[in-house]
């Protein structure tokens, strides 16, 4: 393990990655000191002004909105807006503080749940081998058949709008990659004689499969699992986007960039005016999942054995 | 060592098939013997012979697309094969535990020794996992694992290989099984260590009561541990008898076979013997006795059928129609000086 920690941190992307994650994670736990909520829900993004057009950094923030706080007795830190505001006055710079840890929810609750469901279905199906490997890899292949971002869609359109829903939809679609690799893993890995040996000495199934298997198969899935992180974001932002995802004025790095989608070109005569609505919300999708590619990326390079000594 | 008591473990027409594309292997075929208490019964053969498969039938550890398809194992009176996959959990590890051949790929590399030791008496006896890791200790010592204490704590590529094999002999003893199946338990060690490995064998079966089934292709490793020998070829027994029988006195040509096959220091010898041919393919055994293509005293009745396991005199059981031939050829000066 060591070895491995000090080879993310010797070589120049994988650091680059842990420096990008490091920045994100210091954001989202500093989030309510960077940007203080003003309203009851921290995620619900507050408005500068009632504009319906976006308006650049420096923007100050109406009178009746400032009269507003004070009058419910909050403190407003920043009375103008820093990065600019979105399509109807909502705080950019207060999106992205806590876009973060929407990111951050959304990425490992997601991952960490597919994970689960894929290594569970995996090991069983690899592990029972013939019918019972038979009946759950089927099930996978069923739901592999469908595309991702579209079943993704078409379900949280089911379920309703929210981030709940829209995580129960990546993770409804987004286990079927780890329950294929770990299956293939521990189809290997239980021919071992040390499988043999802990039947033979009567260890039950599940603890072969926990504490034997798993410990020597599971390193291909946690790489999966680290590359995973950005892709989830990124749908997530893109059902956002497309307007199934989080509620309306939720601090939510997808929703921001759909703000922006009427104003991306700019006025007549004035392109790329409004920049900064579609810049920044972009900007922070883009390094998240950059960093956690590199992170996953590198991981991979350290331990896939096939590649070891080459980096 | 024969006595009248009831054997531990006595197994009946135990047929245990091989259900391949290529059609059905008969690993083993009919195979009878019994172990009593506190003795030792060496089951010998070449490669492919089935005496591995007897043992994880025994211990019904067989895979699709193997399948234990008839006889009885009656191990305590009861018969395993009657047993549902929780009750022989119970039974594995706990009554009948097994060495493996390679202790090496026989120990889990991302576990530690003493984990691997309390796991088993965990599994069987309700102890705490402190409670396991101190009998863990204690049991290293019982095997000389030198230095216990640390190596408890150590994985398996931290040891040498006669000190793995040592950690695989506690985990087998860990629940103080009554028979215990050694599957070519020294085979992968060098000389020395295999002498200081039967030796700790001997000496826990005797402190721990306990009976063994040896399963080897090394007739020396025979010599020195077993009392009884059931020799094996093609899924069958050929020869069941004591040890000094089996090296004195051999009444199947396949036996007498594989003891003039060893080399041997005392005699001159210009060329080493060996059996002629090879082990049959499991999928076409031939017809009749299926060592007559490699036996020097086959005759047609051989190519025809099959000869039984037939009791010689007490406690001496071949398998062989020329038993008169082999017995002449014999006198001709064939002794082995065990």
């Amino acid at each position: 393990m060591n070895r491995t920690l000090r080879k993310l941190f010797s070589n120049a992307t994988s650091l680059l990655g842990i420096i990008l994650l490091v920045f994100f994670i210091i954001i989202a736990i500093f989030a309510p000191v960077l940007a203080p909520p003003l309203s009851d829900d921290p995620y619900q993004i507050p408005r500068m002004s009632w504009d319906v057009n976006p308006q650049p950094p420096g923007f100050p923030m109406s009178d009746n909105i400032k009269d507003m706080y004070k009058y419910i007795g909050k403190e407003v830190k920043y009375d103008k807006a820093i990065c600019g505001t979105a399509q109807g006055g909502y705080d950019i710079f207060y999106g992205l503080i806590w876009g973060t840890r929407t990111a951050f929810k959304i990425g490992i609750t997601t991952v960490f749940s597919a994970m689960l469901i894929g290594l569970f279905i995996g090991s069983i199906a690899a592990y029972f081998g013939r019918w019972v490997d038979e009946v759950l890899m089927r099930i996978t292949d069923i739901f592999l058949s469908f595309p991702f971002l579209v079943a993704a869609m078409v379900l949280t359109t089911i379920l309703g709008r929210g981030l709940n829903k829209v995580m129960i939809a990546l993770i409804a679609f987004g286990w079927m990659g780890y329950a294929r690799v770990i299956r293939g893993s521990i189809l290997s890995a239980k021919e071992e004689t040390y499988v043999m040996a802990a039947k033979a000495l009567g260890v039950r199934d599940g603890k072969i499969i926990w504490r034997h298997l798993l410990p020597n198969t599971i390193f291909p899935v946690l790489i999966q699992a680290s590359m995973n992180i950005g892709t989830m974001v990124v749908t997530a932002a893109t059902l956002s986007f497309l307007g199934v995802g989080a509620p309306l004025g939720y601090a939510d790095w997808g929703q921001m960039v759909s703000f922006a989608r009427n104003w991306i070109v700019g006025a007549p005569g004035h392109a790329g005016q409004y920049w900064y609505s579609v810049f920044y919300p972009g900007i922070f999708i883009i390094l998240f999942v950059l960093a956690w590619n590199l992170i996953g990326d590198a991981l991979r390079d350290i331990l896939d054995p096939r590649l070891r000594g080459e980096l | 060592m024969v006595n009248d008591k009831k054997p531990l473990l006595k197994i009946e027409g135990l047929k245990t098939y091989f259900f391949t594309e290529n059609g059905v292997v008969k690993a083993v075929d009919g195979v009878d013997f019994e172990v009593y208490k506190r003795e030792t019964l060496g089951l010998v053969g070449e490669s492919g012979c089935g005496k591995s498969v007897t043992a994880f039938s025994i211990m019904r550890l067989l895979d699709y697309p193997g399948k234990t398809i008839g006889g009885k194992i009656l191990f305590k009176d009861e018969n395993l094969l009657k047993k549902n996959n929780e009750e022989m959990r119970k039974i594995r590890g706990k009554e009948i535990a097994m060495i493996f051949q390679e202790p090496m790929t026989a120990l889990n590399p991302v576990l530690t020794i003493g984990y691997q030791i309390s796991e088993a008496l965990m599994m069987h006896f309700d102890i705490s996992k402190e409670e396991a890791m101190r009998r863990s200790v204690k049991l290293l010592k019982k095997v000389s694992m030198p230095i216990p204490e640390q190596r408890v704590n150590e994985y398996p590529h931290q040891l040498s290989g006669g000190m793995r094999q040592r950690a695989m002999i506690s985990m087998a003893m860990a629940c103080d099984p009554a028979l215990l199946i050694a599957d070519e338990p020294t085979t992968s060690l060098d000389v020395t260590i295999q002498a200081q490995i039967l030796d700790l064998m001997k000496s826990l079966l005797q402190e721990f009561n306990a009976s063994l089934i040896m399963i080897t292709h090394d007739l020396s490793v025979i010599a020195e541990i077993a009392d009884k020998v059931a020799v094996m070829y093609a899924g069958k027994i050929v020869e069941y008898t004591d040890k000094k029988t089996i090296f004195h006195t051999p009444l199947h040509p396949y036996t007498f076979g594989l003891l003039t096959s060893i080399p041997r220091l005392d005699v001159e010898m210009k060329k080493l013997n060996a059996i002629s041919g090879t082990v049959p393919d499991p999928l076409k055994f031939p017809e009749g006795c299926k060592f007559n293509p490699r036996c020097k005293f086959a005759t047609d009745k051989c190519r025809k059928k099959e000869p039984l396991l037939i009791k010689i005199e007490e406690g001496h059981m071949v398998r062989c129609w020329h038993i008169d031939k082999v017995k002449k050829e014999m006198r001709k000066g064939f002794l082995v000086g065990v």
